[in-house]
């Protein structure tokens, strides 16, 4: 699989953490793990990529870290969606619904939404 | 399990986003590190290979650092050392300027009468040194205060609070010399002599209070469990 460009995968990996942590706050670990497994690999987020990405959503306060004990007993830096992240879920999805309709329609490239 | 956080801090190097948000940073990539090993190891990898595997994951770590930089301070233009040290600093060194000129203004001079006796000295001690003295202790506390809320280390809470002090030593040390070596006025044993005198009286008298001041607030910035 080819690799996805650097500004699409930052773009596309703030939705997909967006979308995550709507469901329940989840650690940095645990995030590039379900984003791996729920894309089958083709989103990957590793230390380098994904750390800054979620520093750069809390310092827009879209997300704030706690850190709370895992169920392993270690204290682990929770991200929990912020009301501020949660408006901005909306938009980012509609967006980048209209960005897979227009590839679809300029290039056929099919879109799941 | 080998130090994550000190392999990454060796690789990563001083963030400059202040002690206690560094800490945070460190701890929290060498965790994900550990979890990473953790699934390489579950996979059947040997422990080193693991953690070295966990490691080679980022294949630029200047670049990394670049970018947790970047995302830091992406909202926050102002940097760690002009809040947590510049600042207060200023702070400080306005305060202590501006008591002296307010005291000068609205306080009053010993009268003429006294000039050139012993008595004129303690008045002038009485009216505006002591006075002075007893208020720089506020100031070193509150620059102490607001270094330590902006995350600063106890050693920036210490400069920011003996700022005035600092700050006047610096004027001194560098005007008398200089005074010296024009040799315009007066032998160089009384320019030393009047050295010392305003060293003791402006930079050494102060720093003391000040440190009084700031003692109470001096700590390390809290960090999070």
């Amino acid at each position: 699989m080819m690799g996805i460009d650097t500004k699409i995968k930052r773009g596309s990996g703030e939705l997909a953490i967006l979308a995550l942590l709507n469901q329940e706050p989840l650690h940095g670990y645990e995030i590039s793990k379900r984003i791996a497994q729920a894309t089958g690999g083709v989103l990957q987020f590793n230390l380098a990529s994904l750390y800054p990405l979620l520093y750069r959503m809390e310092k827009r306060g879209w997300v704030k870290g706690k850190w709370e004990e895992a169920k392993s007993g270690r204290q682990r830096r929770y991200y929990h969606l912020t009301p501020k992240g949660k408006k901005q879920l909306a938009p980012l999805r509609q967006e980048w619904g209209m960005f897979f309709q227009a590839l679809h329609r300029i290039a056929g490239v099919a879109h799941a939404g | 399990m080998p130090d994550e956080q000190e392999l990454i801090k060796a690789r990563l190097g001083k963030l400059g986003l202040g002690p206690h948000r560094e800490e945070e940073i460190f701890r929290e990539l060498s965790e994900h590190l550990a979890d990473h090993a953790a699934a390489l190891e579950a996979r059947g990898v040997a422990p080193d290979d693991a953690a070295q595997g966990a490691l080679d994951t980022v294949s630029n770590w200047p670049a990394f650092r670049n970018e947790i930089l970047s995302a830091e301070t992406e909202e926050a233009n102002m940097n760690y050392r002009t809040k947590a040290l510049w600042l207060p600093a200023l702070c400080a060194l306005t305060l202590s300027n501006g008591l002296v000129a307010l005291m000068q203004i609205f306080g009053h001079p010993p009268d003429s009468y006294w000039l050139g006796t012993a008595g004129w000295t303690m008045k002038v001690l009485s009216a505006y040194i002591v006075p002075w003295l007893i208020l720089q202790s506020v100031v070193g506390a509150i620059a102490a205060y607001w270094s330590r809320r902006a995350g600063g280390s106890v050693r920036y809470q210490l400069l920011a609070a003996l700022a005035p002090a600092i700050a006047l030593l610096g004027l001194f040390v560098l005007v008398i010399p200089i005074s010296i070596m024009l040799k315009e006025h007066g032998a160089n044993h009384i320019r030393l002599s009047a050295f010392m005198i305003v060293t003791v009286v402006w930079v050494l008298l102060p720093a003391v209070p000040l440190l009084i001041g700031a003692a109470p607030f001096l700590r390390r910035p809290q960090a999070q469990p």
